[in-house]
């Protein structure tokens, strides 16, 4: 019993056709809310956790403890104008914050989170090929920073959108090798291992334990994808004033703000579900989705003390470490997980 | 030339110590303090706001004579006091006041001293404290 079938028993009255669209549709709202919550959240842990490392207090004058300050902080977006160049490429331009954000609600869509409670499984895709849609969904983020980037008609956002294509370029590759090591080593244990709940829930023990270098490689890659501190290349605000996001004011920024950190939360989901055997665990039909989340926000808290306490990485450097080190790193843990696959697990 | 031994680095061991000291500070108490609710803790010999005993003041002016940059001048306040008769009294700019304390020390009668007392911000235009002024705390000045 899914989330889904849940909400359709509950219009049954309305008809076939009209209960399903009305679950539909609801599991969306539910779902976007779910969302826009955690990314709210996220915000609100992240510039507290980031003044305690600092020995600062954070906010804490909007309501108890500053939890309403990021509410004040979005509706101050909201109403703020939205200042926009003169020589844009006006329908890239509007269209890029969009588009960055769809895909991080996509991303969202696919990745599964496992059981709670009576309300039994929240996963919402249900796809024989889901980790291969997930990946194309996270694809489209970086098409909506180039275009932003581009559409801009600005030399900072040029450079910043040239820099986010160098990082994508590199990094992408051995993320996939790493993910279809991962297939590899589950086809052993079960017929659709490209079904991302399959691939976790046929996890007997954590994949991060039996390729611990396909798990370094994923979890940088997944720093990059997000591309906060070490590897923000295409933002660096102390050279390039804000890279891609340089023009864009409003709400239109904070959808990009919004994508930043969203997928921080989602690559976390992301690297707790794949290496780390995201919501398997003790009754894990009841708590799946709690195990996913407490997994998920450890890594969080780990991936903001990796942006705290790190300088950025040069260009080249970085295009070097994606090319000579990670993707090296990705064939021998795609080797190993062959000599896994064929030796010991099958 | 001369050859300079690198040591030998292990990779990710540097971030990883990095890592580790920005973690340990999760554990420390924060420096700010939030002013107005929470006082910073203050020196035992800090002072600040000039205070005047009224009935110990002789009117010498000596106060006035030493102040290196005329904050005190003396005014006529009218008041029955047998030792001084001239009625003169110090009245201080806090404007100007650089807090030497050359007043304090010079005075004969231990009239006019310092205190811990800083928080002098107000909404009025000067920082003139009258001779009754300088007698009261800060909180019945403002009333």
């Amino acid at each position: 019993m899914n989330i889904l079938l849940r909400l359709q028993l509950f219009f049954q009255i309305t008809g076939h056709y009209a209960s399903y669209f009305l679950a539909y549709i609801f599991e969306t709202i539910f779902f976007l809310i779910f969302v826009v919550i955690s990314l709210i959240a996220m915000i609100y842990i992240f510039r507290k956790y980031m003044a305690r490392l600092q020995l600062r207090i954070g906010p804490n004058r909007v309501g108890k403890f500053g939890l309403l300050q990021l509410i004040a902080d979005a509706l101050k977006l909201v109403g703020k104008e939205s200042i926009i160049p003169k020589l844009r490429d006006d329908f890239a331009y509007k269209a890029a914050p969009y588009i960055v954000f769809i895909g991080l609600v996509v991303g969202f869509v696919i990745i599964p989170y496992g059981s709670f409670y009576w309300i039994g499984s929240l996963t919402i895709t249900h796809s024989n090929v889901s980790l291969i849609l997930f990946f194309g969904a996270i694809a489209m983020m970086p098409i909506g920073e180039v275009l932003a980037g581009i559409s801009s008609h600005n030399k900072y956002a040029v450079i910043g959108a040239f820099r986010g294509i160098a990082k994508d370029v590199s990094f992408e590759v051995p993320m996939m090798i790493s993910a279809v090591s991962l297939v590899m080593m589950d086809s052993a244990l079960s017929r659709t291992s490209l079904n991302f709940e399959t691939l976790v829930s046929t996890q007997f023990i954590p994949f991060g334990i039996l390729q611990p270098l396909g798990l370094f490689v994923f979890m940088v890659a997944m720093i990059a994808r997000s591309s906060y501190t070490p590897f923000d290349l295409s933002e660096s605000d102390s050279e390039i004033v804000s890279g891609y996001s340089t023009e864009y004011s409003g709400m239109r920024f904070g959808l990009f703000y919004m994508g930043m950190f969203g997928s921080i939360f989602l690559g976390s989901l992301v690297v707790s579900l794949l290496y780390l055997g995201g919501f398997n665990g003790p009754y894990s039909s009841y708590a799946g989705f709690i195990y996913l989340l407490i997994k998920g926000l450890i890594l969080v808290l780990i991936s903001f003390l990796i942006w705290l306490s790190m300088p950025r990485i040069r260009v080249d450097r970085f295009i070097n470490f994606g090319w000579k080190i990670l993707l090296p790193i990705s064939i021998i843990n795609l080797i190993w997980a062959g000599f896994l696959t064929l030796g010991v697990i099958s | 030339m001369i050859e300079v031994k690198e040591p030998k680095r292990i990779p990710l061991i540097g971030s990883l110590q990095g890592m580790y000291t920005v973690f340990k500070h999760l554990f420390k108490k924060p420096i700010t303090v939030q002013y107005p609710e929470e006082k910073a803790y203050t020196p035992a010999r800090f002072k600040f706001r000039i205070f005047l005993s009224m009935d110990d003041c002789v009117g010498c002016t000596l106060c006035e004579q030493v102040c290196p940059n005329l904050s005190i001048r003396m005014i006529v306040v009218e008041r029955n006091n047998p030792h001084n008769k001239r009625n003169l009294y110090p009245q201080v700019n806090f404007g100007t006041c650089t807090v030497c304390r050359n007043c304090e020390e010079i005075c004969p009668t231990e009239a006019i001293y310092l205190t811990h007392e800083l928080e002098t911000a107000r909404t009025k235009n000067n920082f003139f404290y009258s001779p009754e002024e300088l007698e009261k705390t800060e909180s019945e000045v403002k009333k």
